[in-house]
């Protein structure tokens, strides 16, 4: 068959280039295939029984294949738009859960800070918002006396009148999360070097630091 | 055709300017600017001279210079500036941030680099050589149902409203031959200028598109120069995704996106993207190791 080597060689270039090119490769080899393998050779003057069977035979099989082929590919195509969207969804679905556990997690903190604030009551020095836009005190412009020396992002606990007021402006900046030494009273006008520790708690309303006394 | 009015939800420091489809209006972007101000964000939909509906018609370069003076006017007023672009707003998008590498980050949303979806008809490509001949001024190209959108009871309200003004919120119901042939230029120009972007990029595309292909958001994420890029695939909407059914995701994964971008550059509350999902820092090891 004179056009087989044709119909093959569009059949590749379909797999590989697509539907363009192939039918392109299937008319030129089709008019190359008549004038070298048709007889009479190199002559396209005469129409005879031998061109009609290349015409008939060549471009059904040639188009019959590529067709074949070309759904293949729109399939595949279509395939990998729907594993896309496949795609697209899990990692959606992966920062959603991520966010639920990032809101499990401040939940549990809210929580730890609830059951901290009545246990060591009575040891809180200072309790600070550390999310900037959080505010402890929005009437600190108002407030008198010593809790008036703090900012409105930090609030005084039940022994903070009772610790020195150069670690009070001391703290105001460098205030964080760990163990602290300050001096508290212990008589009337006597100070002593106490351990304190900071803890952060991560809640859904924001992130707090509390400063207390250590046991 | 009434002129169009623009949109501003004033938020916080993180300004998004968000350019509508060509010939169109800001109203195509209204849910999305609304979520976006909800979220904490400054969002702005300009009305573009030259290139929104109801102003007379200017080449592309006059659309990039007017999105690039609405983007230096939010600059000056906000700290950070992100662009985002619906269709060919999303083409114009990547000019403004190609001239304003400083963007924060850039957003396309059904990136229209060719109009190639299979709703558009087979003769489209021979409306570049129409605009040689007296159809130039003539002829405007039709828009005719589905509209952009997939979901039923939304196209509907569209055709009414399209039949009624001309224009309604996802698009005018005509576009003028020669505002198609400079979206066609500002596109060529993009696709040159794609591999010089660095800017965070997030594209949304559908994957039914009746207007734009698929492909052009493989492109662009080809070609694109992004550290930080990522894409994502909807199936239940076409070329309006800021109107269509999946307009919710779009609004929230854009929203995402731009804190995410924010974040990963150490602005804003850190502790919203950290990965404290085991099942997503292992998708984030995976994607690591692909890029690498």
């Amino acid at each position: 068959m004179p056009g087989a080597f044709f119909c093959v060689a569009a059949t590749l270039i379909e797999y590989f280039f697509g539907l363009g090119p192939a039918l392109t490769v299937m008319l030129v080899g089709l008019v190359i295939a008549d004038y070298l393998f048709v007889p009479p050779y190199a002559d396209f003057s005469v129409f005879d029984y031998h061109d009609v069977r290349l015409l008939l035979s060549y471009p059904t099989l040639t188009i019959f294949i590529i067709a074949l082929i070309e759904r293949l590919r729109r399939m595949q195509f279509r395939a990998e738009l729907f594993a896309s969207v496949a795609k697209s969804r899990y990692e959606m679905l992966l920062r959603a859960d991520n966010n639920r556990a990032l809101r499990l997690r401040t939940i549990d903190e809210t929580h730890r800070l609830l059951r901290h604030l009545p246990h060591y009551h009575d040891t809180i020095i200072l309790i600070q918002a550390l999310d900037r836009k959080a505010s402890l005190r929005p009437d600190a412009e108002h407030a008198a006396g010593s809790a008036s020396t703090l900012p409105h992002t930090s609030a005084p606990g039940s022994r903070f009148s009772s610790v020195h007021p150069a670690d009070i402006a001391r703290l105001q900046n460098t205030l964080s999360p760990g163990s602290h030494r300050l001096r508290v009273k212990s008589g009337e006008h006597h100070y002593k070097p106490v351990d304190c520790v900071g803890e952060r708690f991560t809640t859904h309303a924001g992130d707090f630091l509390v400063l207390r006394i250590e046991d | 055709m009434d002129r169009a009015k623009h949109i501003l939800q004033e938020g916080g420091e993180h300004a998004v300017l968000m350019l509508h489809g060509l010939s169109s209006s800001p109203l195509e972007m209204r849910f999305l600017a609304r979520h976006l101000n909800n979220e904490g964000f400054t969002a702005f939909a300009p009305v573009l001279d030259g290139y929104s509906a109801g102003t007379s018609e200017r080449d592309m370069q006059a659309w990039v210079d007017a999105a690039v003076h609405e983007f230096d006017k939010l600059a000056k007023r906000y700290a950070r500036v992100s662009v985002c672009g619906l269709s060919v707003g999303a083409a114009l998008a990547l000019a403004v941030v190609n001239q304003r590498p400083t963007a924060h980050a850039v957003v396309l949303l059904s990136v229209t680099l060719s109009y190639d979806g299979w709703a558009i008809p087979w003769y489209r490509f021979l409306l570049g050589w129409a605009y040689y001949t007296p159809l130039r001024s003539r002829w405007r190209y039709r828009e005719a149902s589905p509209f952009g959108l997939r979901n039923e009871a939304l196209r509907a309200k569209i055709a009414r409203a399209m039949q009624r003004n001309g224009i309604s919120e996802v698009g005018p119901s005509t576009i003028s031959l020669p505002a198609l042939r400079e979206a066609s230029r500002l596109a060529t120009r993009v696709r040159a200028k794609l591999a010089d972007i660095a800017t965070d990029c997030l594209i949304i595309h559908a994957i039914d598109d009746e207007t734009a292909n698929p492909r052009n958001a493989h492109y662009v994420a080809a070609k694109i120069a992004s550290p930080f890029l990522r894409t994502i695939y909807l199936d239940d909407s076409y070329h309006m995704i800021t109107s269509d059914n999946e307009r919710e995701i779009v609004a929230s994964e854009t929203a995402a996106f731009l804190r995410e971008s924010e974040a990963a550059r150490g602005i804003g509350n850190g502790a919203k993207s950290q990965v404290v999902s085991k099942a997503l820092a292992r998708r984030l090891r995976q994607l690591a190791a692909l890029g690498s």
